[in-house]
């Protein structure tokens, strides 16, 4: 057991027999891309009240717009990344600190890194280097050496790789490419692809895959099918098609941590799928503030999910928070223009007081 | 206190001690060698061991990473040497169940390859006595690759005829032979070399003017002779100038030669340039006046736009005989502006076009003045790339169609010359993009650099030569049809490119002085050391604009600058003798760039007028933020990122 785990586990404890009842925050970080920059927002779950506690801008050339696209934080909560798309020509990944939200250092990757996870058994940021810019040929995953910010490998997977997620065990590393319809699945030890599949027919457009966090199960979101399908990691097949309705076009996608939701990102609609994982059905479709639904985070208490709407144009970009118990909307906040990329930082308890 | 008090105490209590036993192990990471040295090509197998509860096993589950580029390693440790350095290699025992990972990071020194051999370069023949010259002694690796960081003595086998000082100045002193040899790390060569006779009698100095104004170059010529009057061709020759301490030169006045003899000076007063070949010296006195440039700009109309930043323009003359202009937006919603600008005192908006984009960056006009292009960034599906527009008549512009392929990364700066467009893609290359159906643009090629990291921010086609700007990589000169290289759009072919050190090189604008028949590009930096202020305060760019000779365009010298302090450039344009510059916070500037050019123009006097583009209701108020420029018809038109479109007029008038 991590003293991390420690401290959360005594804290849970402390929680529930202390009166009294203490507020509940919750905290995100979620990217601008049209601005450069991130947001910190933080949500009261008391009045259900969304906020922006900071923006910090992360472009470094200032008149472009550079790209602020994925968004991770560290597993032990101490550093935020996020992933500069546009670069010269090579993309970067930032590192700051969640304390203080200084930048500490950067690291050079591929071409339009987008999506980024950090193993828990490594400690390796693993990013998928997107390349929408010229020619369909295979792209990357650049591995990244987080404490020190070097690029210290750089794996080819298929034709614009995206949706960079790990299997709890933090050895296993699934990735999907969107323009050649396949799931990758990479040894995060050797470094190696060890299996790829192909999820669906015709131009399905896979976008993102998350693991289950305790079943032999992936979840691919098709954005060219309307559909979200299930595979079996045991087997290595697809085993359900979830359809999410013409239109939606499913972007992103998250399983809660205790693993009974699925909530996806209907980027064609500007709405947000709430799955039942246990059923397999709907079980709620709700409309997002701003248009061109993006990212999902989930808290780690299974309760909200967190989700990025871009808009278009001038109008500003969206973090919406969903009750997953109630299957409702309780609370959005503006952000930068074009949100897109969301991580999860912290559940927090404070004194009424303290507010 | 209540019973679920005590009870979570309690609870928490032992999970504390059960976890806090697990959590406590000590372990550690242990590699050998602990400090590898190598040479480069050579491979060692690093180890790892796992120490933990006073025990140490070999672990062969560490992965190991290099990082840079000055050794490699396989994950499971084997270290090959590439460069000569320290490098880092760091060793990483994944988390189990019961542990945490653990990194350790380890140096591992690279040896500089030995010296092999010193080398004199092209010792210089014949040397003259009474002169000095400056030798080239190098120290080799068997690889012939040079180690700079060697220090190589040379020593003369006979001072009385000639001495070398620790810069490697050989001064002659008398005709004689003499034997020089380096030495480094262990290492000797020779050469030996034969002091003339100093056949100089006479030098003379012609050329130059006896007054000039400030920033007029002056061209010198010094030349050595014999009694006889012959020239002696291999003498060498020095220039440098002396500022004569009269009234007129005020503290500081400076002046400069080069050593091809070409003077100038940035001060009123008197200078003496002063050319020496060995014990002979020849001297010349010049007066400078000020350059007395008195002009001022008047504005003479506006297109107020304080509800977005405006990027850029271009100011054309339509079929219907009446002048437009064209801004585009930034950080918006995707729109382009039409306004009349006949009478430039009554600039009129006449439509608006909207596309699916957060920035409209730039916008050309074809010659025909019937079709506009304008860039996409932001764009919601990103798709970006550009769109055509008929806008045969500006007052009611029509998107004719899109284009995006191999444009998704966005597009910063587009250009349009003789039905083709060249349309910068994600700041890597530029695409040449056929548009003589434009209701259907066909590609036709790109245009990429091959250098690491390579970044491209703008392309300006004149005289069928794209001028592309290109940050670290400085500006390239491609044939893509004026032939000098065999080029066309289609077979775009390089002719030169010129890079400075700061990186900063954002824009690049050709020109040919008709004075002196020289061709000029001059080539801007943008840079934001202080950041970029979006929406309330003004911004302090830095940088300035690079004037690069490239009448030979294999070799291209940089000559001039244009500097001005506390400020930072964007963009330009030449017309005749004249530099217009948005220069951002220190708004228009007007330039007199007659005549040769050489060191700094503002410092020279060379400006002719500014203005400074404050608005109070701008975007955000009394910021200047000039964007671009372009003289039109008599008047200088010019966006400012903070306050839309600007009419003025150069008068003569203070």
């Amino acid at each position: 057991m991590h003293f991390s785990r420690f401290l959360g586990l005594a804290g849970f404890l402390l929680a529930l027999t202390a009166a009294p009842a203490l507020a509940q925050h919750y905290y995100a970080y979620v990217a601008s891309e049209s601005a450069d920059e991130v947001a910190l927002v933080r949500f009261d779950a008391g009045p259900e009240l969304a906020i922006v506690e900071e923006t910090v801008p992360v472009g470094y050339i200032a008149p472009e717009t550079e790209g602020a696209h994925g968004m991770t934080v560290a597993p032990d909560g101490e550093h935020w990344f996020v992933s500069i798309a546009h670069g010269t020509p090579y993309g970067h990944v930032a590192k700051y600190e969640t304390e203080t939200n200084a930048r500490v250092d950067t690291a050079h990757v591929g071409m339009f890194p987008a999506t980024m996870e950090i193993s828990s058994a490594t400690g390796l940021l693993h990013v998928a280097n997107f390349n929408l810019h010229g020619e369909p040929e295979p792209g990357t995953l650049s591995i990244v050496d987080a404490e020190t910010m070097t690029e210290v490998d750089r794996i080819e997977t298929g034709i614009m790789p995206h949706g960079s997620r790990f299997a709890p065990d933090g050895h296993t590393h699934y990735s999907v490419s969107m323009m050649d319809g396949t799931l990758h699945e990479i040894d995060a030890l050797t470094g190696r692809v060890t299996r790829t599949l192909t999820t669906g027919e015709g131009t399905p457009k896979p976008t993102w895959v998350d693991p289950h966090p305790s079943r032999p199960l992936a979840y691919v979101a098709h954005n060219g099918a309307d559909e979200v399908v299930v595979v079996d990691r045991d087997d290595w097949a697809v085993t359900q098609r979830l359809p999410t309705g013409e239109g939606t076009a499913p972007y992103n996608l998250e399983v809660s941590p205790d693993g009974t939701t699925l909530v996806v990102s209907y980027k064609g609609t500007g709405e947000t799928g709430i799955w039942d994982l246990e059923t397999g059905t709907r079980a709620a479709r709700l409309s997002n503030s701003q248009s061109v639904t993006h990212g999902v985070v989930i808290s780690p208490d299974s309760r909200y999910a967190f989700v990025s709407a871009e808009g278009r144009g001038d109008d500003p970009g969206a973090v919406d928070v969903f009750d997953l118990r109630a299957n409702e909307r309780v609370a959005s906040v503006e952000v930068g223009p074009q949100a897109g990329g969301i991580a999860f930082w912290k559940m927090e308890e404070t004194l009424p007081s303290a507010q | 206190m209540s019973y679920r008090f005590v009870l979570g105490t309690a609870t928490c209590v032992v999970a504390c001690l059960v976890f806090a036993v697990s959590s406590a192990t000590a372990q550690s990471l242990e590699l050998e060698p602990t400090r590898p040295t190598l040479q480069v090509g050579q491979s060692q197998q690093l180890k790892a061991y796992y120490v933990a509860d006073g025990k140490r096993m070999r672990d062969t589950t560490v992965l190991f990473y290099a990082r840079g580029d000055g050794v490699s390693t396989s994950r499971t440790g084997q270290v090959t040497a590439e460069a000569p350095g320290t490098h880092e290699i760091i060793a990483l025992r994944p988390a189990t169940e019961t542990q945490d990972r653990i990194s350790k990071r380890i140096s591992v020194t690279v040896s500089q390859p030995a010296v092999a051999e010193i080398v004199f370069d092209a010792p210089p023949v014949p040397v003259y006595a009474g002169t000095r010259v400056t030798l080239s002694v190098k120290a080799r690796t068997a690889t012939n690759r040079e180690r700079e960081d060697v220090t190589v003595q040379v020593e003369s086998s006979a001072p009385e005829v000639a001495t070398v000082d620790r810069l490697h100045r050989m001064t002659a002193k008398a005709p004689g032979r003499v034997v020089l040899t380096a030495r480094a790390a262990g290492q000797t060569a020779t050469t030996t070399l034969e002091v003339v006779a100093n056949p100089v009698a006479s030098l003379d100095l012609s050329g130059g003017a006896d007054s000039a104004r400030t920033g007029d170059v002056l061209d010198f010529d010094a030349t050595a002779r014999t009694e006889a009057g012959t020239a002696v061709g291999d003498a060498p020759i020095r220039y440098a100038v002396r500022t004569d301490h009269t009234e007129e030169i005020a503290p500081g006045a400076t002046a400069e030669i080069g050593s091809d003899g070409r003077f100038v000076a940035e001060d009123a007063g008197q200078y003496t340039v002063v050319a020496t070949s060995g014990r002979h010296i020849a001297t010349h006195t010049v007066t400078i006046t000020p350059r007395g440039l008195e002009g001022a700009i008047e504005v003479v109309g506006r297109g107020r736009v304080s509800t977005v930043h405006t990027s850029d323009l271009w100011v054309w003359e339509a079929p219907d005989g009446r002048d437009y202009a064209i801004t585009g937006t930034w950080g918006g919603d995707g729109e382009a502006y039409f306004w009349d600008v006949t009478d430039p005192s009554n600039i009129t908006p006449v439509d608006t076009v909207t596309v699916d984009a957060r920035t409209v960056n730039d916008v050309k006009v074809s010659d025909d003045g019937r079709t506009c292009i304008i860039s996409r960034e932001g764009a919601s599906d990103r798709k970006n790339g550009m769109v055509i527009l008929d806008c045969s008549d500006p007052t009611d512009v029509s998107i004719v169609t899109e284009y995006t392929h191999r444009l998704t990364g966005g597009v910063h700066n587009l250009f349009i010359s003789e039905d083709h467009v060249y349309a910068l893609s994600n700041g890597r290359r530029y695409e040449i993009i056929n548009i003589e159906d434009r209701a259907s643009p066909t590609r036709v090629t790109d245009f990429e650099l091959e250098t690491p990291g390579h970044s491209i921010h703008d392309v300006w086609v004149d005289d069928g030569i794209a001028y592309s700007s290109n940050w670290d990589d400085g500006i390239v000169m491609v044939d893509v049809g004026n032939g000098v290289k065999g080029g066309s759009p289609s077979n775009p072919v390089e002719i030169g490119r010129y890079a400075y050190p700061s990186g900063w090189n954002h824009a690049a604008f050709p020109y040919t002085d008709a004075a002196t028949g020289k061709d000029w590009v001059v080539a801007g930096d943008e840079a934001f050391p202080n950041g970029l202020n979006t929406e309330n305060e003004p911004t302090i760019p830095a940088g300035w604009l690079h004037f690069v000779d490239v009448t030979d365009p294999e070799t291209p010298s940089e000559e001039a600058r244009y500097r001005v302090p506390e400020a930072g450039s964007h963009n330009f344009w030449v017309d005749g003798d004249t530099l217009y510059v948005a220069y951002y916070n220190a708004g228009l500037r007007v330039v007199d760039l007659s005549g040769d050019l050489k060191g700094n123009l503002y410092e020279q006097g060379r400006e002719i007028a500014h203005l400074k583009s404050y608005d109070p209701e701008g975007r955000i108020p009394n910021a200047a933020m000039a964007w671009g420029p372009q003289p039109y018809k008599g008047h200088i038109f010019f966006s400012d990122w903070n306050s839309g479109l600007w009419a003025v007029e150069l008068t003569s008038e203070e």
